[in-house]
This record gives C-alpha cells, sequence and structure tokens, in this order.
C-alpha cells in the first residue's frame, strides 16, 4: 500500500479528463465491482442497486473534472454510493422485506464466499440503520479504517466507532442465534 | 474476556468474508458501460469558455442594430423638424406679402379718396 506509487488509473483518469471515451471505460469497469456491491448491501435489491450504481457513474461523468486522481475517485464513488443510498433508504421510511430465496439470486454464481453465510451477513445488515450500514459496509467490504469512513460519510469519528462497536454487538448477538452449527464447527 | 475477543474476530472475519465485492450481472455491466461512454461529450472547452467566444458575437450584433436604429430615429426626427421648420418660414414670407400688398391697395383707396374730397371741396367755394 504505497500511495507514493503510480497508480496505474491515474493515466485513464487523466484520458478520461480529456475526453477519451475508452479511458472513461476502463474506470467504470474498475470500480463498477466496488459501487454495485455497496449499493446492493445498503438498499438489499438487485434492481435498486443497479439504478443506484448508473446514477453514481452518470453523476461521474458530469464531475469528471473535479476528480484530481484515482484514490480521489475512489473516495468520491463511496462517498456519492453511500450518501445517495442512505438518502434513499430514509426516503422509503422502510424497504420491503427481501426474502432469502431473492437473496441468493442477487450474488452471482462466481462468488466464492459461502452463501448461506452472505444470505444470514445481508439478513442481519438490513435491521441496522443505513448509517450504521454504510459504516459497516466501509469497514469490512472496503476495508477503510475509521478515520477513513469518517471522512467519507462526513461523520464524527467517535460517531463511527460507537456505530461499529454497537452494530457489531448487535450482530453478534443475532449471529449467535442464527448460526448455532457453524460456531460449533469453529469451536470444536 | 478471551472468549468474548475470540467471538468478535470470528464475527469481524465472517463479515469480511461474506462481504467481499459482488460482480453486477453482465448484462447489466454491459448496458453501464455502452451507457456512461454514450453519455461521455468529448471535453470540449469548459461551457464559461464557449459562452465567452459566441457572448462578444451577439453583443456586438445587438449594439450595432440598436445603435442604427436610434440613428435611423434620429436623423427622421431632425428631417421633419427642417421640413417643419422652413414651411413655417414659407407662411411668413406669404403673409409679409399679403400684408404688404393691403398695405399698398388701402394707401391708394385712401389718397382717391382724400383727392376726391379736395377737389368736392374746391367745386363748393367756386359757386
Amino acid at each position: 500500500m504505497n500511495d507514493a506509487a503510480a497508480d496505474p488509473l491515474d493515466e485513464q483518469l487523466a484520458k478520461a479528463r480529456s475526453g477519451e471515451r475508452a479511458a472513461l471505460g476502463a474506470l467504470v469497469q474498475a470500480h463498477q465491482r466496488s459501487v454495485y456491491s455497496l449499493a446492493l448491501r445498503m438498499l438489499g435489491t438487485r434492481d435498486l442497486a443497479e439504478d443506484l450504481t448508473q446514477e453514481v457513474f452518470m453523476q461521474l461523468n458530469a464531475n469528471l473534472r473535479s476528480i484530481d486522481s484515482n484514490r480521489h475517485l475512489r473516495f468520491w464513488l463511496r462517498q456519492v454510493t453511500s450518501n445517495r443510498a442512505i438518502d434513499q433508504l430514509r426516503r422509503r421510511a422502510r424497504l420491503p422485506l427481501t426474502s432469502l430465496e431473492e437473496i441468493s439470486q442477487q450474488f452471482s454464481s462466481e462468488d466464492r464466499a459461502d452463501p448461506l453465510l452472505q444470505r444470514h451477513m445481508q439478513a442481519l445488515l438490513a435491521e441496522l440503520s443505513p448509517p450504521a450500514r454504510a459504516v459497516l459496509l466501509l469497514r469490512y467490504q472496503e476495508d477503510l479504517d475509521p478515520p477513513e469512513i469518517a471522512r467519507t460519510l462526513d461523520m464524527p469519528l467517535n460517531t463511527v466507532k460507537s456505530h461499529l462497536k454497537r452494530s457489531l454487538e448487535s450482530m453478534r448477538e443475532k449471529a449467535a442465534g442464527m448460526l448455532p452449527a457453524r460456531c460449533e464447527d469453529r469451536s470444536s | 474476556m478471551s472468549k468474548n475477543i475470540e467471538s468478535r474476530e470470528d464475527i469481524e472475519s465472517q463479515m469480511r468474508a461474506a462481504l467481499r465485492p459482488v460482480a453486477p450481472r453482465q448484462a447489466f455491466s454491459r448496458e453501464l458501460l455502452a451507457r456512461v461512454m454514450l453519455e461521455a461529450r468529448p471535453q470540449s472547452r469548459p461551457r464559461f469558455f464557449a459562452a465567452a467566444r459566441v457572448r462578444p458575437l451577439a453583443w456586438w450584433l445587438t449594439a450595432s442594430v440598436a445603435a442604427c436604429l436610434v440613428l435611423a430615429v434620429g436623423v427622421h426626427q431632425h428631417l421633419q423638424q427642417q421640413r417643419l421648420q422652413q414651411s413655417g418660414l414659407e407662411a411668413r414670407r406669404e403673409v409679409m406679402k399679403a400684408l404688404h400688398v393691403t398695405s399698398e391697395k388701402l394707401n391708394l383707396a385712401y389718397e382717391a379718396v382724400k383727392s376726391q374730397s379736395t377737389s368736392l371741396e374746391d367745386e363748393e367755394s367756386g359757386a
């Protein structure tokens, strides 16, 4: 993780800013997985996640000039996706509950993670408040540390830490009930 | 306590495993790429410069049309005023001429009446 090392996507960004469409395409391909996953886990359904992903990249297209590096781009995409998802969730007081079958269809067969585990995690995530969900996703999906999460969500650091602590406590309690077999396997 | 830490680490590692980024549908990915690239405009000059390039031309055009209109109205009014002044002077000349002629005619009539009354007085005194 050397920040000083040249990021090959910086060059693509410079080309995209000067109007090269292929370079913009390369940026979309490089970041769509992260944006889509964040949107999917925040909003809970594939259709909403696809709509949000498209909106975010359209907004990127209009704001490309204000982005100066790939690092900045990653920050910008996470920030816009999280904030838009939180706004959507606040507007719709509560998303309709997604069935377990639907959740399993939302993850492509290429994903190697345990589908049962993913379903349980998604169900647990859906019970958290939108900001807490965003904090948890930025921490464990995007692997950001608490100060980076605080900057991304424009939230005080202590609030981020308390969201993480409370969400983990709550998820651990619920997971203990939902995954008895798994915990037993690991303890033996 | 150790059990508590273990279970916390356990849930964290489970979350990292479960929350790995997932790929969108391939069809969506293709559509997204096509849409973004279609919407991407070649980054020419920013709008400000484009507007600045067009604005002077429009400004000069508007200004010259306005100046032409003002000039035309001014010239028209000036000519009209000159025409009125000319006709006023002409009318004055006509009136002066008419007064002059009338005055001459009155003088002639006065002279005629005067000479007639003098000859009558002479006849009466002779008689």
